[in-house]
């Protein structure tokens, strides 16, 4: 589903990502996760297209796609929850929704995905009509995965999905993602929350200061020394 | 009677100004662009009517329509889209080259003389209502604004480029994420700025009867004012923001001292300045420095 070789990307004269290689296989939950700053989100930004990549390759569902535009990638069903959700606060959670299904003309469909989401998120059927402003965290957090699985996405790029929010709602965030894969779509989420990650994701990759340093199926990395040195950067010494 | 009739002209002064802010405000909403070659639009819907003076006024003011917004287009297509990762201080600059060079170009071609067009005139002949004269340009300015502004509300609020347009104003790149093409809303957003102007090119030439070079220049000016007395990137701020002016400026008109009113500009931004030190978000406060990608 998606494949990216040795990415490199740098703002300036400070790379933030120094040659990555990530396999994600569809129907996968696949997990980024490391510490603060080790290039995570600029990792799903660059897949998204809205950080261009100094070098390497990103394959899309067969296609090359590093460069191009991110409503471009919209199109070809990729879709991101940004971190900090990123949900248009001053028009209606109804109207972003909407919004999800730019880049679709299928009205029978979009009605359809849209009453699936509402099935899904019934909090947000509640304040249908209401400003999205007006939402608590968690609830943003379910309209911005919302709004992205309104493009019918195949692959759904989630940014620390779990980022602020009370534990309980960080558990129905999950199950909506358990939800999804059930359901058959990809997921690549990138998580600070260690636990929740190698907890969700079948496969984890540990990214620190823009290298990958290490990774596998969550359940062999889970606990053991050689994952801890990864993450906390002892690797490297 | 008069305070009714002031009341008039400044609403119909207020409706023009806040076509132009609103022309203003939208591009900079989406963009974090102000664009100042937004008079030289206004300008160019004028020379339109100038060109095709003598035709029906039907054909002059949807020339003069068509004209500016393909105008608007075209800015946004050679000037403004290469610079769009520009920072805001690059674009404004940018805006002042577009605005000069098509000054100029109208300066070389046409001359400096103001020139007469007759574009309906007979609006000037007042109406009269129970001893309120009301010049019929002016309630065309008040009715014709209203129009618009109801249509684009209702464009805002129910069209899917509208709804785009809002959001892509409110997050460009989250729009983008979503799959908002950002080529098109910005194209989109051109166009409705460059019909806005178009409708003040109208009410000008229809007012003073004549077209210059320099016609967009103080007008484009009140627009920037109005649009960041309103609070710059609100649209209700922008139109808000007009009628403001257009009633401080007719107020002042009316009850400064004789001897005061040639100054009466100075005075209008003598009140905006006060206004600005007292309130610096303007009216509808609204993030507007936010991150443009």
């Amino acid at each position: 589903m998606l494949k990216i070789e040795n990415l490199k990307v740098s703002y300036g004269s400070i790379s933030a990502l120094r040659g990555i290689s990530i396999d994600v296989a569809a129907g996968e939950i696949v997990a980024v996760i490391g510490p603060n700053g080790a290039g995570k989100s600029t990792l799903l930004l660059t897949i998204a297209g809205v950080v261009k990549a100094a070098g390497g390759e990103i394959v899309f569902d067969g296609h090359r796609v590093h460069g191009q535009a991110p409503e471009k990638l919209v199109a070809r069903r990729m879709a991101l929850v940004p971190e900090g959700r990123h949900i248009f606060g001053s028009l209606t959670v109804a109207e972003n929704l909407a919004l999800g299904a730019t880049t679709r003309n299928d009205r029978a469909g979009i009605a359809a995905d849209t009453e699936r989401v509402l099935a899904m998120f019934p909090v947000l059927r509640d304040r249908y009509r209401g400003k999205a402003g007006k939402l608590s965290g968690g609830e943003q957090q379910m309209l911005a995965i919302g709004r992205a699985l309104m493009s019918r996405p195949k692959l759904l790029l989630l940014d620390e999905p779990s980022l602020g929010l009370a534990p309980l709602v960080v558990r129905q965030v999950y199950e909506a993602i358990f939800e999804l894969k059930q359901q058959g779509l990809t997921v690549l989420i990138v998580e600070q929350s260690v636990n929740r990650a190698l907890a969700a994701a079948d496969r984890t990759y540990v990214l620190n200061s823009g290298l990958i340093a290490m990774s596998g199926r969550s359940v062999d990395l889970h606990g053991t020394a050689e994952f801890d040195a990864a993450y906390f950067g002892m690797a490297r010494t | 009677m008069i305070a009714l009739q002031n009341a008039i002209d400044a609403i119909s002064l207020g409706a023009v100004y806040a076509l132009a802010a609103l022309g203003i405000g939208l591009i900079f909403s989406i963009m974090r662009l102000i664009n100042f070659a937004h008079g030289e639009l206004i300008m160019l819907g004028g020379f339109t009517l100038y060109a095709l003076a003598g035709q029906p006024y039907l054909v002059m003011g949807l020339a003069a329509i068509i004209v500016v917004a393909i105008a608007a287009l075209g800015m946004e297509r050679v000037a403004f889209r290469p610079l769009r990762r520009a920072n805001p201080a690059t674009l404004l600059i940018a805006s002042f080259a577009v605005s000069y060079l098509v000054q100029h170009i109208v300066l070389l071609v046409f001359g400096s003389r103001p020139m007469g067009v007759d574009f309906l005139a007979q609006l000037g002949q007042s109406i009269e209502f129970g001893g309120l004269r009301v010049p019929g340009l002016q309630l065309a300015a008040i009715i014709i604004t209203l129009v618009l502004l109801t249509a684009l509300a209702l464009f805002f609020r129910h069209a899917p480029t509208g709804v785009q347009m809002r959001a892509a104003a409110e997050d460009f790149t989250m729009a983008r994420l979503v799959g908002v093409r950002a080529n098109r809303v910005i194209a989109a957003a051109f166009a409705i700025s460059g019909v806005l102007a178009s409708f003040v090119s109208l009410f000008l030439v229809a007012q003073t009867g004549s077209v210059s070079y320099k016609m967009g220049i103080s007008m484009v000016l009140i627009a920037f004012v109005a649009s960041v007395i309103g609070g710059m990137g609100s649209l209700i701020g922008a139109a808000l923001g007009g009628f403001l002016v257009g009633l401080v400026s007719v107020s002042l008109q009316a009850y400064l001292p004789v001897d005061l009113r040639p100054y009466r500009d100075a005075f209008v931004f003598l009140a905006f300045i006060a206004f600005l030190l007292w309130r610096p978000q303007g009216i509808m406060f609204r993030r507007a420095d936010r991150e443009r990608v």
